[in-house]
């Protein structure tokens, strides 16, 4: 294997994770050389851990997960935590529950009668349908048509059958008037597969950024992967990104490409940008809009327990259903509703609780965590957990922060909005109402954001002044970078934000083919 | 519970020229398993491999030589197939009161019965780690709980061990929960080592090639005593909780 430094790149990707994963295999797959840039270390394919509340960041790096905490300032109140971030190949997805949902016409279009937060995104729906069918495909979703869909369904694989409590809750839902389907689910059927959600697997089963993206990548041999390096700074010349600075071996080295592809999640993105001042870009590069870093959005998590009707056996969790009743009630925009595939175990509550205190500036609260979660986990005993994925809209004012000073410290601001608060009380009022007749129970009392599905950061648009890079993924300012994660997103939509990262990667590899053409 | 065969592929047992290591070596070979032996002495080894109807390769080496051990279980993989298993049971047990155990002699102790035990565990690790599956029983002691006097190196060095066991899992449990490490102490035997009139390193064995042919991911930082699990002391509150629940701790017999 050559140096990275010694070759010219016809791209350089930089971070590995679903975004980038996607766009750089369908480049190498086109016979492009490309250059994945990977902050986290590579480790090794058996790994089977999930996220761990260690702190020690060398451990917490070789487990691919991001080595510190997310610094938050929420409502005025500072706090930290280790968030769900991954570092590798692959990148966050694959620690994902792998659920793939295509959102509503609603989430990207203005519509009469269903207003845009933002006007609608610069690509409408039926623009974006065909790259969310190969992005179906390319990760293997399985599942069946949401029944409340007016819209021709995604190209779905038959989902394994349904086990018995599943069936039951399924049926039930039904009985009370709602339309559950199967989860849209990024998971290939094959033998011994071991339904690993929530931590990474041997296995080549979950389809995720890594098993669907980097790996397919290199086995072109056009890719190469360069993990355990970190681009500190962009290099330009006012028109052109003519460098990528990285730290090797305790010294600066510069990577070079035809073209720059950021994707190294709407937190890091944005960062790496405002780390890139010089005296011709002073506010950072690809910020003539002042708008990178903001927007920040999350979703709002409404997490519940659904108890199954009495006599229904007991035969595990499931992460196999999805609702759509609520997904926009009362001229608000709230979303989707899907089973968590965990049952409500004392760990989960502890670490639910202590992140709950943690975020109210109240870690001291933690000692009540472990009393408190066994009492709840004799209260839900069987109960199924929920959560319902409210939208959250976007905000100038919540953003990204970099500090020059301290640049390796991850930090963001965030204010929760009175309107979302609104949203919320009617989330819960919807979901209580149409729950009735079943046995539920709503698990939090402050909203709680979902720091795994950050977006938004480098918004996508066609006014240079108002979006950080044009409909087709290039940056407004800067000829050849362009942005393929999750900061391209206008809005944060109603469901998770996977499928539209991978399907909005399709589309921009698919821009980039033709600009070199 | 599934066992480690012959099929999963070889064993290295360290130590393999005398008493238990000896003990152990054979009757894997009985079991069917291809068995690299390492140990300082060749003549010895051979002398193992006399009784291990030709399943046995000796591998001559110091365990406290590093780079002769990384050589060594990279070469017997290479040769032999995956490492199913490592039994780290090569220690030496020198006896020397304090004025007598300069510090070289210490380090040297150290170098073998902790060293030894991590060099042989990490190289280990560069086969069982990508595969993510393997077995390693560190043959173990409580030496360290008294120490008697003129064992300042093996106390140290033993009690450390199992700290260094505690170690690897809080490396390795959550990415690899298949590899896995249990201590397994067998008593006092009737070996150079150890007492007169202690058991015969033929029956301990026996216990001990049986841990160590188990794989359940539960034995993981898990304590055997001869034939025994010593489970984990339990707290103040952990008892009443246990007194309130009527349930008792058992302990897993081989």
């Amino acid at each position: 294997m050559t140096s990275p430094f010694d070759t010219e790149w016809d791209a350089i990707v930089i971070g590995a994770g679903m975004g980038g994963g996607t766009l750089g295999r369908a480049l190498a797959e086109a016979g492009q050389k490309v250059l994945f840039v990977e902050k986290g270390a590579e480790g090794l394919r058996s790994e089977r851990n999930g996220l761990t509340e260690v702190f020690v960041p060398e451990a917490r790096a070789a487990r691919g997960l991001w080595p510190d905490p997310l610094h938050v300032s929420l409502d005025g109140v500072e706090t930290q935590f280790f968030a769900p971030l991954g570092s590798g190949p692959g990148g966050s997805s694959v620690f994902y529950a792998a659920t793939l949902e295509r959102p509503e016409r609603h989430d990207l279009d203005d519509l009469p009668g269903q207003p845009h937060p933002t006007g609608g995104w610069p690509v409408g729906y039926d623009a974006m349908a065909p790259w969310y069918d190969r992005a179906a495909r390319q990760f293997r979703v399985h599942g069946t048509p949401d029944p409340l869909s007016p819209e021709a369904p995604m190209p779905l694989g038959m989902p394994p059958p349904l086990h018995q409590a599943e069936a039951a809750l399924t049926d039930s839902l039904r009985a009370a008037g709602l339309h559950p389907y199967r989860t849209h689910t990024g998971i290939a059927n094959i033998e011994g597969c071991e339904n690993c959600l929530g931590r990474k697997c041997p296995k080549v089963c979950k389809m995720d950024g890594r098993s669907a993206g980097v790996e397919p990548a290199l086995a072109t041999g056009n890719a190469q992967l360069a993990s355990g390096l970190a681009v500190t700074r962009l290099l330009s010349d006012g028109t052109r990104i003519t460098g990528a600075e990285v730290r090797a071996d305790g010294e600066t080295r510069q990577l070079r490409g035809k073209r720059y592809i950021l994707a190294a999640g709407a937190l890091h993105s944005p960062r790496l940008l405002l780390a890139s001042t010089s005296e011709a870009a002073p506010k950072g590069l690809a910020n003539s809009s002042g708008l990178v870093g903001c927007n920040l959005m999350l979703h709002v998590d409404e997490r519940f327990a659904l108890w199954p009707k009495r006599g229904v056996p007991d035969s595990g969790a499931t992460k196999a259903i999805s609702f759509r009743d609520f997904y926009h009630r009362e001229d608000m925009r709230l979303g989707a509703v899907q089973a968590m595939g965990i049952r409500a175990s004392y760990g989960e509550m502890v670490h639910f609780l202590n992140r709950m205190f943690d975020l109210r500036g109240q870690p001291r609260l933690r000692t009540l965590s472990r009393p408190l979660a066994a009492v709840a986990k004799t209260l839900l005993g069987h109960a199924h957990l929920f959560v319902g994925l409210m939208e959250d809209f976007p905000y100038a004012h919540n953003r990204v922060l970099y500090d020059p000073a301290t640049p390796e410290k991850l930090a963001v601001t965030y204010t929760l909005s009175d309107e979302l608060r609104a949203r919320r009380r009617a989330f819960r009022k919807a979901l209580r109402k149409g729950l009735r007749g079943h046995r539920h129970l709503f698990l939090s009392m402050t909203p709680e954001l979902n720091w795994g599905h950050p977006c938004g950061t480098l918004k996508f648009g066609h006014d240079p002044a108002h979006s950080v890079t044009r409909a087709d993924g290039r940056a407004h300012d800067l000829e050849n970078l362009w942005v393929a994660d999750a900061s391209f997103m206008p809005t944060s939509m109603g469901v998770n934000p996977s499928l539209t990262i991978a399907a909005n990667a399709l589309r921009v590899a698919s821009h980039i083919l033709e600009d070199q053409r | 519970m599934t066992r480690i065969t012959p099929e999963d592929g070889i064993a290295i047992v360290t130590g393999a020229g005398s008493g238990l290591g000896r003990a152990l070596a054979r009757q894997l070979c009985d079991a069917g398993f291809t068995v690299v032996g390492t140990g300082r002495r060749a003549e010895a080894l051979e002398e193992t491999g006399a009784l291990c109807a030709g399943r046995f390769q000796p591998m001559p080496m110091d365990v406290s030589d590093f780079a002769a051990v990384e050589r060594g279980f990279a070469e017997g993989i290479a040769r032999h197939g995956a490492l199913a298993l490592l039994v780290n049971n090569a220690a030496v047990y020198p006896k020397r009161d304090v004025f007598d155990e300069t510090p070289e002699l210490f380090w040297q102790s150290m170098a073998i019965n902790l060293g030894g035990v991590y060099a042989c565990s990490w190289a280990a690790l560069q086969d069982m780690g990508p595969r993510g599956a393997g077995r390693i029983l560190n043959v173990s002691s409580y030496a360290d709980i008294a120490p008697l006097p003129a064992s300042a190196a093996y106390s140290v060095s033993k009690g450390a061990q199992r700290v260094l066991t505690r170690a690897l899992i809080a490396d390795l449990f959550d990415r690899f929960p298949d590899i896995v490490i249990t201590d397994w102490l067998p008593g006092a035997l009737a070996t150079d080592m150890g007492i007169p009139d202690g058991l015969p390193p033929e029956t301990a064995a026996q216990w001990g090639v049986k841990l160590a042919l188990m794989r359940d991911q539960s034995l993981n930082g898990t304590i055997f005593e001869r034939d025994m699990e010593l489970l984990p002391p339990r707290g103040l509150k952990a008892k009443l909780k246990d007194a309130l629940m009527m349930r008792r701790p058992r302990p897993r017999r081989l």
